[in-house]
């Protein structure tokens, strides 16, 4: 389903250049739960960002479906992202003045959906991260876990193929975080979404049928 | 959905009462206001000058004796007046007229009325009709009736008099019967003398026989429309040889339409130097509130990049906060726009007119500024790296 090829990504710091990936070839199959562990600073939100198609390589192929990415035109990254991918953050990133449900929302309203399909579909995935019941709440109302319930929310509305995940569990407890596991788990075996998962937490990496390790810019293991 | 959400956004910036919006709106407000004052007493202006044309037509010229030039104490011969259509055919009729004011007293009450000497022709001039009763004719001559203006009939009423009409009434030195009532005219009526509505009119032969001083200072004519130029060199050579050392000075309609448009020009120059110079600021001001609306959204913007907005929708986004900023203070504007024209023509007495368009130009205006100096910040924001921004 992806396919990277010899990813080199550089970025001018002042007169010098930093090298963070350097030369990462990886394949993502369909229906895959993957994790990506390493160090800190090792580049490995550089890499979903790559994936995720918020950066461009400065070096190297990307393909999404056997499509090469080219990055020349940003209407079709931003729809590829709009319907293929779902992001989930570590600080999951919603947006503070919108209810749990308009942030469900936020990516239909790029799709020119209309108010009520987007009303219909935000409720049938709140129920799906089982937060129905806290649906007008703002972010600021809820706890770490919960936000991050709506964010994957918000990152499978669009009915996407992929879900980027950078240490999604990284700001909750070992039992909140178990929980998202285990919905991240579901979602991978029930309904068959590819899942990428950023950590540093061994034992998060371990629940995933397939680990690669990154560490200083390649994939050591 | 997306608009509805941006505008909201937009009013949230507005009620948390964020200073700097505020003040970047009183620019819009003052540019506004400026500009639709500009346009509305424009209109006014030009209603004023359509009604001269409708109420009395373009054939009537003022003329009044040079106060500035010698020999100015005297006033008009009646004669040389009445001898004017015979001097040339251009000048088809004279109207002189005297005004004199005076008290009238009722039940101990005081109020402040003008007696006007005038001539049959004088209605005919002024398109002057009765309400009750009949006009004055040249058969008045010497004959103590009057007709009175509309006002003065309320006056009258309010003090309590009934059946004012063929009443007899003690007006100054005289004793008038009232005759007619005339209909109410509107205020300022162009070439028309002021005050009728107020005043107690009696045949001019009567009116010089009872006022202490009679000199006529004022006529009016009626004069070839085509030939108005040709009728006042005309009116002042006849003058300059029946009377010499009295110089005359003609007013036709067209001058006087003239001279109500460079009355207002000065006025409209300065509401439209201060319009453009308070847009200016006014904009600079939203465009400075925008772009630290940007800054502070950045990983907002951050955010809904990722989900897949387009650049197109980011820069709408932002645009259509900065419009709906500026449409508040769009509407504020034509507010005191209005105020504005309202105490023009309240203190010009000319007839207060809402325009139209001149709202819709503020709109106008009021969506161009927001547009114009939201591009800029709104493009930045479309051009926001995404990665950097959820970085932050
Ligand atoms: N825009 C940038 N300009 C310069 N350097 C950058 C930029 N973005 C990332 N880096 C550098 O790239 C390196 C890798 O960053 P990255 O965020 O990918 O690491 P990470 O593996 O996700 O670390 P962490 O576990 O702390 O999140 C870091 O040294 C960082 O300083
Ligand atoms: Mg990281």
């Amino acid at each position: 389903m992806l396919r990277l090829t010899d990813i080199h990504k550089s970025y001018r710091v002042g007169p010098t250049t930093v090298d963070v990936l350097k030369g990462i070839s990886l394949a993502v199959e369909k229906g895959e739960l993957l994790s990506i562990i390493g160090p800190s600073g090792s580049g490995k939100s550089t890499l979903m960002n790559i994936m995720g198609l918020l950066e461009q390589p400065t070096e190297g192929t990307y393909s999404i479906e056997e499509t090469k990415i080219t990055y020349d035109d940003d209407r079709t990254l931003s729809s590829l992202r709009n319907k293929m991918i779902g992001f989930v953050f570590q600080q999951y990133h919603l947006l503070p003045r919108l209810t749990a449900i308009d942030n469900i929302g936020l990516p239909l309203i790029y799709r020119g959906i209309s108010e009520k399909e987007i009303m219909e579909r935000s409720m049938e995935y709140i129920k799906k991260v089982e937060m129905q019941e806290r649906s007008r709440h703002k972010p600021t109302e809820l706890s770490g876990g919960q936000q991050q319930r709506i964010a994957i929310a918000r990152a499978l509305v669009g009915n996407p193929a992929l879900i980027l995940a950078d240490e999604p569990t990284g700001a909750l407890d070992t039992h909140t975080g178990q929980e998202i596991m285990n919905l991240f788990k579901r979602l991978n075996e029930e309904e068959g979404i590819t899942i990428v998962v950023i950590t540093h937490d061994p034992k998060i990496a371990a629940q995933c049928r397939r680990k690669v390790e990154l560490r200083d810019g390649i994939i050591s293991g | 959905m997306i608009i509805k959400a941006n505008v909201k956004e937009a009013l949230k910036s507005l009620v948390t009462a964020k200073q700097r919006t505020i003040l970047a709106l009183i620019g819009i407000v003052i540019g506004i206001g400026s500009v639709i004052g500009m346009v509305s007493i424009g209109t006014i202006v030009q209603n004023e000058a359509l009604k001269q044309f409708r109420d009395m037509g373009i054939d009537i010229v003022s003329v009044t004796k040079d106060y500035e030039r010698q020999g100015a104490d005297e006033g008009f011969n009646i004669e040389h007046i009445y001898g004017l259509p015979d001097y040339s055919p251009l000048i088809k009729k004279v109207s002189p007229y005297i005004v004199s004011s005076t008290q009238y007293s009722y039940a101990d009450k005081d109020f402040y009325i003008e007696i006007m000497g005038v001539s049959e022709s004088f209605f005919d001039l002024n398109k002057l009709y009765v309400r009750e009763g009949r006009l004055l004719s040249d058969l008045d001559r010497n004959r103590s009736f009057c007709v009175i203006g509309a006002e003065t009939a309320d006056i009258l009423q309010k003090a309590g008099v009934k059946d004012i009409l063929d009443r007899q009434f003690l007006f100054g030195e005289r004793i008038y019967t009232v005759v007619g009532i005339l209909k109410k005219l509107p205020e300022g009526g162009g070439m028309r003398p002021s005050g009728i509505n107020r005043a107690v009119l009696t045949h001019i032969t009567t009116a010089m026989r009872s006022f202490t001083t009679n000199d006529i200072t004022t006529f009016m004519a009626r004069v070839s429309a085509q030939d108005s130029k040709t009728a006042k060199t005309a009116i002042e050579n006849y003058f300059g040889k029946k009377a010499s050392g009295l110089s005359v000075r003609v007013r036709t309609a067209e001058e006087l339409i003239a001279q109500m448009q460079k009355q207002i020009q000065l006025f409209t120059l300065l509401l439209g130097a201060i319009g453009s110079i308070a847009l200016i600021v006014g904009g600079i001001g939203v465009m400075n509130v925008m772009l630290i609306s940007v800054t502070e959204r950045r990983k907002e913007i951050g955010i809904r990049r990722a989900l897949g907005a387009q650049r197109s929708d980011i820069e709408t986004q932002f645009i259509i906060e900065s419009v709906t900023l500026c449409f508040v203070g769009g509407i504020i504007g034509i507010i005191l726009g209005i105020i504005i024209s309202y105490f023009f023509s309240h203190f010009s007495k000319w007839e207060f007119l809402i325009s139209q368009s001149a709202i819709v130009l503020g709109f106008c205006v009021a969506t161009a500024v927001g547009v114009f100096f939201g591009y800029y910040p709104a493009r930045s924001a479309s051009h926001l790296d995404p990665a950097a921004a959820l970085r932050e």
